[in-house]
């Protein structure tokens, strides 16, 4: 369970608790890699937690580097919301929620923070694959602390014909 | 200029360039793949190697083949 919770708050932890801290490095390496890089194709509004949910909730599998994209959307989202121009507009408009909606996709767009097609797939797809990747580093995580498996397996070593003519080495 | 402003604004991205942006993830995937399953750490760059070459190589036969069926079939 602990290795669990280790590796989803940081990627790669779980491995590294389990005695395999090379293994843990490169999964915390790649899955950072590939989500920060989703972030630099789509900026701040990758993250979409309103419209975009399930792609949102691959985001938040990848631990730390999901918190703290969500802090720079809600930072920045809470600020345009308060923006008196968007407070202006949606006074003066929206008498619905979806138009208020519409006021604040007005203001991401004046702001460049819009993302349209094809970035929006793409940078979706990096930093939730990311999540996806991270999710299965869990898991496996998971399986080895059930099986009460820690450590570097050993080298599997090939089988000796002794002089006696009986198969030597330990079975793999 | 802070780390914040390289997250901040998206990119634009042609269409051409969809298809290239498929082998960073699935370099990422068989990373991970092969870091879980590979039992002789030493040996991982080499079992990497080799299943992104095999990956790759999927991918482009299946990317062939749906071509093949969208320009003549549909």
């Amino acid at each position: 369970m602990l290795s669990m919770v280790l590796g989803w708050i940081v990627p790669g932890m779980g491995h590294v608790v389990l005695g395999r801290p090379v293994r843990g490095l490169i999964i915390f390496l790649t899955i950072a890699a590939t989500f920060w890089a989703g972030m630099a194709m789509g900026g701040v509004m990758t993250l979409d937690p309103v419209n975009e949910h399930w792609w949102f909730v691959a985001d938040m599998i990848t631990g730390v580097h999901g918190l703290a994209a969500w802090q720079f959307y809600q930072r920045t989202w809470n600020r345009l919301a308060s923006d008196p121009s968007v407070r202006q507009r949606q006074t003066a408009l929206a008498r619905e929620p979806w138009q208020a909606a519409a006021v604040m996709d007005q203001k991401l767009q004046e702001e460049h923070l819009a993302l349209t097609a094809p970035t929006d797939t793409i940078a979706r797809a990096y930093s939730g694959i990311a999540g996806l990747l991270n999710l299965m580093c869990i898991f496996d995580a998971m399986i080895l602390a059930l099986m009460g498996i820690g450590g570097e397996p050993p080298p599997p070593q090939k089988s000796l014909v002794t002089a006696g003519g009986q198969q030597g080495g330990k079975p793999s | 200029m802070t780390i914040g402003a390289l997250f901040y604004n998206p990119m634009t991205f042609s269409c051409n360039s969809l298809l290239w942006l498929m082998l960073p993830i699935l370099i990422s995937v068989t990373i991970i793949y092969k870091t879980l399953r590979t039992h002789n750490i030493r040996r991982l760059p080499l079992e990497i190697l080799g299943l992104l070459v095999y990956v790759v190589a999927g991918v482009v036969v299946l990317g062939v083949g749906l071509w093949f069926v969208q320009a003549y079939c549909l």
